[in-house]
Order: structure tokens, then sequence, then C-alpha cells
């Protein structure tokens, strides 16, 4: 007996081959490279990888391929999410390698084994030596969430959901200051985070056992076939919460705040733009791939959590204190408005409907305005390290007017004002909502924007008609890395707003999904 | 049909054969150097005590060998599969597995080189 | 013994672990209610493995065993480095990050 070896394209998989090639060899530096010069060689491997990703989905743009027998799906929107994720984690990772704004040259700690506050650690915090692992694990978390948006499998889409999860973990656990409140960031994320993969696997046996495959299109014609009944929704269910916890969805975000605020910024940005992407990504494909036919069974589960996300996160965003947990918040919200444009998936095969590309894009947009506001929060410091407290940012504009119009232009982008990227994205998805005939959740999203609006307006408003505090932050002067990446997050924050056609015309030529 | 087990029977001698050899052999060939440690009841091994001896808790080395010996334990299984339908899976199989032993040895080269495996 | 019972016991084995979770107070001892929650799903696929007759369902199983031992290290690594510097692996000791 001889088995057929699985048709394996290794051109399909080159931007995953790049990425985690890159992740491979940073282990590698890490073991065999000399100290002193780990660091830009760690920072040019894991760019290599991560532009070396990018390039190749580029290269790809309009392959239609089932690769690796079955087990991935090449297609229009499986490449534009994964470059969209290499892009943003290129960006993440100039982040990550910045070292002029902390004083000690580096977010991350030195030796993440020493305990936090002993001698050895106040020793540590001022020397110049620099954290280098840091690299690799994001790289490999980059590689999982490409993995991740491309997977047509549930068995490798749950590998995948762990390959970008345990990095993740781990670096929310790095940061150089405040290490204890990065350190119970790291557990909480860590248990919710494994409680919440353990659901998505029970729902990959229950949908296992009621169809017999994990090939999504498998399910799909299982479930087509009306086989299973009771047990394909329970796990359909379960596969659902999984995600939405990934992805940050409300009432499953309550990780989100503590992780976002605890986890060292330059992480925060990469885990709000990165994983967001890979999570509806993940979401996308699998309910349109698998349970494109079962419309009916996650229609209102999805309608239901998407007005909570958005009303939670927009109503307790105006409580909060703290920047970085406002954002948090706020990414909360953005989840609840990216599905509303989720229910706008067409329910029958190949139709292209609105609510694919519309998610795409505002998945683009959204990534790179939400990195850029993390990364403007990495400029502000205090004493004690970055200044996230929003009394601390009153008067900001007269410290540093450049600082604070960037930063607005973000929160502009945020809220969703035309002529920013952000209206671009909402307007899209509001529009394949109400084509779907979800008006009435059309309505809550609009209303829940114009509460989110006001407490981005009331940094803004805190930033140039406040007197600053005698005592207030410094605005750091950023390296070339964070000056690359508010340059381009900016940049494409305006673009995307003022001239978004050829974008969204690709996202358009791009919503296809195969398997 | 029984001369299938024939080389399983063979196997067997060769173990038992190989066992008696060693201890009948070493006793004339090997060294003797007696001390307190060999004499007692755990030759190694931690001595089983219900807290860590002078008060405090066990060295952190302990959870760092244990966590190294699981990750690379576990990833141990996906070599059963492969050896026992190595004949249908044929040159693929092989290089398949090359691909996947070669990436839990670059983990094993970090390990090693960033003194894991270092007890001290 | 039927099919049934196997997937039952594995649904009992699941909530313990859910429940687990949700009220045990040491890290430890909720990692471990997760491994719990893990080793159910195993018993279910292998199960279903056998009821529909394909053999995907064991095949995950050594996923699932993997991606768990991958978890424990991880785990572990996060919740001692906490432990070191609090001398506490209760959850409800955490509580710096809050509203």
């Amino acid at each position: 007996m001889t088995i057929e070896a699985p048709d394996l394209s290794l051109a399909a998989l080159a931007p995953l081959l790049f990425v985690f090639g890159a992740a491979c060899i940073g282990v590698l530096v890490e073991a065999f490279g000399p100290r002193d010069s780990r660091h830009p060689v760690q920072v040019a491997v894991a760019l290599v990888g991560t532009l070396g990703g990018l390039v190749t989905t580029v290269l790809l743009a309009g392959t239609r391929e089932v690769t690796a027998g079955g087990a991935l799906a090449v297609d229009g929107a499986g490449l534009f999410l994964q470059a969209t994720i290499a892009g943003l984690g290129a960006l993440s990772l100039l982040l990550f390698a910045e070292r002029n704004l902390d004083p000690a040259r580096s977010a991350f700690v030195v030796s993440a084994a020493v305990p936090a506050g002993s001698v050895r650690d106040r020793e540590l915090l001022t020397v110049q030596r620099v954290q280098t692992e840091v690299y690799p694990l994001a790289t490999f978390a980059i590689g999982g969430m490409m993995l991740f948006v491309t997977a047509n499998d549930l068995l490798v889409m749950f590998v995948a959901l762990e390959v970008l999860s345990l990095p993740l973990y781990l670096i929310s656990g790095l940061a150089r200051r405040r290490r204890l409140l990065s350190q119970e960031a790291a557990v909480k994320y860590f248990l919710l985070g494994s409680f919440a993969s353990a659901f998505f696997l029970y729902g990959v046996a229950l949908v296992y056992g009621a169809t017999g495959t994990v090939r999504l299109a498998g399910v799909r014609e299982a479930v087509a076939g009306a086989e299973g009944g009771t047990l394909v929704v329970l796990g359909l269910a379960l596969l659902v919460v999984g995600l939405l916890f990934k992805a940050s969805v409300a009432p499953f975000h309550t990780w989100t705040p503590d992780v976002y605020q605890g986890a060292p910024t330059p992480v925060t940005a990469f885990m709000a733009a990165c994983t967001k992407v890979a999570a509806f990504g993940a979401i996308l494909r699998l309910l349109y791939v698998a349970f494109g036919t079962e419309e009916w069974t996650w229609r209102p589960l999805v309608y239901g959590v998407a007005i909570v996300s958005m009303v939670i996160g927009a109503v307790l965003g105006l409580t909060q204190t703290d920047l970085k947990r406002m954002l948090a918040y706020s990414s909360v919200a953005h989840a609840g408005f990216l599905l509303t444009g989720v229910l706008g998936l067409p329910a029958t095969g190949d139709a292209a409907g609105s609510g694919l590309p519309a998610v795409m894009f505002y998945l683009l947009a959204y990534g790179l305005t939400t990195l850029g506001a993390f990364a403007v929060l990495t400029l502000v410091r205090s004493g004690e390290g970055e200044a996230t407290h929003l009394s601390q940012w009153a008067g900001l504009a007269q410290r540093s007017p450049l600082t604070a119009a960037v930063m607005s232009l973000f929160l502009l982008a945020l809220a969703g004002i035309p002529l920013t990227s952000g209206f671009t994205g909402k307007f899209a998805v509001f529009r394949a909502a109400i084509e779907d005939g979800a008006w009435p959740l059309a309505l809550v999203a609009l209303l829940a924007s114009a509460v989110a609006a006001f407490f981005y307006l009331r940094v803004i408003v805190l930033m140039y008609f406040s007197e600053p505090a005698v005592d207030g932050p410094t605005v750091g002067v950023p390296g070339l890395p964070t000056t690359i990446v508010l340059a381009v997050t900016a940049a494409a924050t305006l673009l995307l707003g003022i001239v978004p056609g050829a974008v969204l015309g690709l996202a358009d030529r791009a919503a296809i999904f195969v398997g | 049909m029984l001369s299938t087990y024939v080389p399983i029977v063979g196997l067997f001698a060769l173990a038992a054969a190989f066992a008696l050899f060693s201890v009948a052999v070493a006793p004339f060939v090997g060294p003797r150097r007696y001390n307190r440690a060999k004499l007692e009841a755990y030759e190694c091994g931690i001595e089983p005590v219900d807290q860590p001896l002078h008060g405090g808790r066990f060295p952190v080395k302990y959870y760092l060998t244990a966590m190294l010996f699981i990750v690379f334990d576990i990833e141990i299984v996906f070599l059963y599969p492969w050896a026992v339908a190595n004949d249908a899976l044929g040159v693929f199989g092989l290089v398949e597995m090359v691909v996947f032993i070669g990436t839990v040895f670059l983990a094993y080269a970090y390990v090693w080189r960033r003194g894991g495996l270092e007890w001290d | 013994m039927s099919v049934t019972h196997y997937l039952v016991l594995a649904a009992i084995l699941f909530t313990i672990g859910a429940v687990g979770v949700l009220v045990r107070r040491n890290a430890i001892v909720v990692f471990m209610c997760i491994e719990l929650m893990l080793n159910s799903v195993n018993l279910t696929l292998v199960t279903f493995a056998r009821a529909t007759g394909t053999i995907d369902g064991q095949i995950m199983a050594f996923f699932v065993m993997v991606v768990a031992a991958a978890e424990v290290v991880v785990g572990l690594a996060i919740i001692m480095s906490i432990y070191r510097t609090r001398r506490s692996a209760s959850v409800d000791d955490a509580n710096l990050l809050k509203y």
C-alpha cells in the first residue's frame, strides 16, 4: 500500500515559508549569534521575513488554489489579509526596534527570568542591553496569523490559533517598566486565551463528529445535506466563541483592556492591529466557506453579539481615564462595527456580496490607524515610562503641536470622521449591512459611533484647549523606526480617506474564497 | 503465520542477552568506588521530602528541566505514526519528517546554547 | 458500551474543567482545569473517529497533545515568573489591572 503524497504548491506557500523561515533563523541567531550584534541582526531578519512575506503575497495576487492536501486555501481574500498582516507586522516590528525613546534604549525587559522588583532587576533597569528574543517570537506570531487566515481545515486553524497565541502571551509579559502589570497581563491573557481555545477545540470535535470531516468544504457539503443537526449548531457556537474571543468582541472582551494596558505598548499595537485582522479573517472564512449555507444559524448570534460589542465598547470607553484602556474599548467597539460587515456576507456560494470586501478594507484601515495611535502613545513619556493617563495629556498641543496633530488625525479616523480612512471603512460596512436588510443594526452602529466619537474628541479637546500641567510629560524625539511607522500610518489614514478607490477596488476584486 | 513473530523473539533474546551480559561483566571490569550517595535508597533524583530541606522553595531549575522535558518528549509523538506507515509514505514522508526533526533541533540548539541544559 | 457513553463522559469532564476554571483561585489549578478540558476534547475526538470510521480524529488528538504540551510550557513559565515576584499564584491577588 502506498499513500499518495499530498500536492504541495511551494509557490502558494511562499509567504508563509518566508515568515516562518525568518522566525527559525531568528532562533538560530539567538543561539549562535554574538550578543553585541544580535539586535540589528534580529531586526533585519524579522523585517526581511515579514516584508518578503508581503512582497510574495503581492506577487501571488490572483492565485486561487487549494493546496497542501486541502489544508490551505490560497485565495484572493486570504492573500489580501496575509498581505495586511505582513505589512502591519513589519510596522509593529519597527516599533519594537525603537531605541531612542526609552532612556534604557528598549521597551522590553532585559531578562524576563529575573523577579520583578529584586535587586538584580533594579540593576538591569538602566542597563542598555536589549532583549532580542521578542523578534523571533513576534515573527512566529505573524506567521501563525498568516496561516490562520488561509486555513482551510479546522485542525490547521486550531494549530495556527495556538502558533499565533503562544508567542503573544509571552511577549505581552516582557515590559521593561511596570513589570508587575505586564506579568499580570500575560497571566490573564494566557489563562483566558487557553480557556477560549479549549472551547474552539471542543467546537472542532463536535463539528467533526457531526460531519465526519474537518475540511471547511466538506463541512459545508455535510451541513447542506442537513446532517448533524444539534451537534453542528453546538459546534458552530463553540467555534465562534473561540474566534470572537481572539477578535475581542464583547462579551468575550474582558481580557482586552487589561492586556492592552499591561503589555508593552509596541506589543499592544501589534496585538490591536494584527490579531484583529487574523481573527476576523478566520471568522469570515469559517462562516462563509463552512457555514455559508447555515446562515440562519449564526446570523442571530452575530447580530446580537455585534450590538453588545458596539454598545459595551462605546459606553465603557467613555468612563476610561487611561489612554491605553480607552483604545482597548475602542477596539471592542470596532470589533462590533466589523461584525455588522460580516452580516453583509452573501448567503450563497460565489456571488460577491459587499460585506466581504467591506470588512477586508475596514481591517486594513483600522489596523493602520490603531497602530499609529499606539505609536504616538510611546512618544509621550514621564519619569516612569509612558504617560498614558488622560490628565497627563492636557495641553499637549502646546508642548508638541506635531504630536498632537498626528494623534488627532488617528483619533478622528477611529471616530470615523469624513476624509479619514475610518469613515470610508465604516461607510462600507454599514452599507453592506443595510443592503442585506440589517438596517436596525446599522442604526445601532451609527448611535454607537456617535457615542464613541465623544471620547475620541474629548482627548483632542484636552490636548488643544487645556492648560498643560507643570510637571507634565515630555514628548520624546522618535528614532527612525517610529518615524517611519508614524509617517506610513498617518499617510495611509489620510489616503484611504481621501482616495480610497484603488484599495476598495482591490478589496472588491480580491474578495473571493475558495475551498 | 507464526514466522512473523520470529524477529520479535530474536529481539527479546538479544535484549535479554545484552542485559545478562552487562550485569555479569560489570563486576569484573568496572571500577569500584563506594561513597555515601551510592548506598542511599535513591541513588539518583531528589530525596522525597515534604518541604524543601532548608525551608524556602525548590530551585526553579526543576521547573525548567520539567518544562523542557515535556515539550521535547511530546514532539516524539509524531514519529510513531510515521514509523508505522513509513513503507506506505515513502520518500515524501521521510522528507517531511526530516523537516520536522530539523525544526525540533532548532529549538534544541537554542536551549543548549542558552544554557537551558546546564544544572548550575 | 455505546459511543454515547464516551461522549457523555467527555462532556462531563469538559464541564468539570470549565467550572474549575471559573471557580478555582490558584492559577496552577485553573491551568490544570484547562488541560482537563483539552483532554476531554481528545476523548471526544477519538470517539468520533471510531464512530465515523475516519482517521482524522486520532490525528487531531496527537496535535492537541502537542499543542497542550507547548501551552503547558508557556503557561508554567508565565505563572512561575509572576509567582517568583509575588510569592502567590492566586488569581485574586492579580488585581493591579482594573477599571
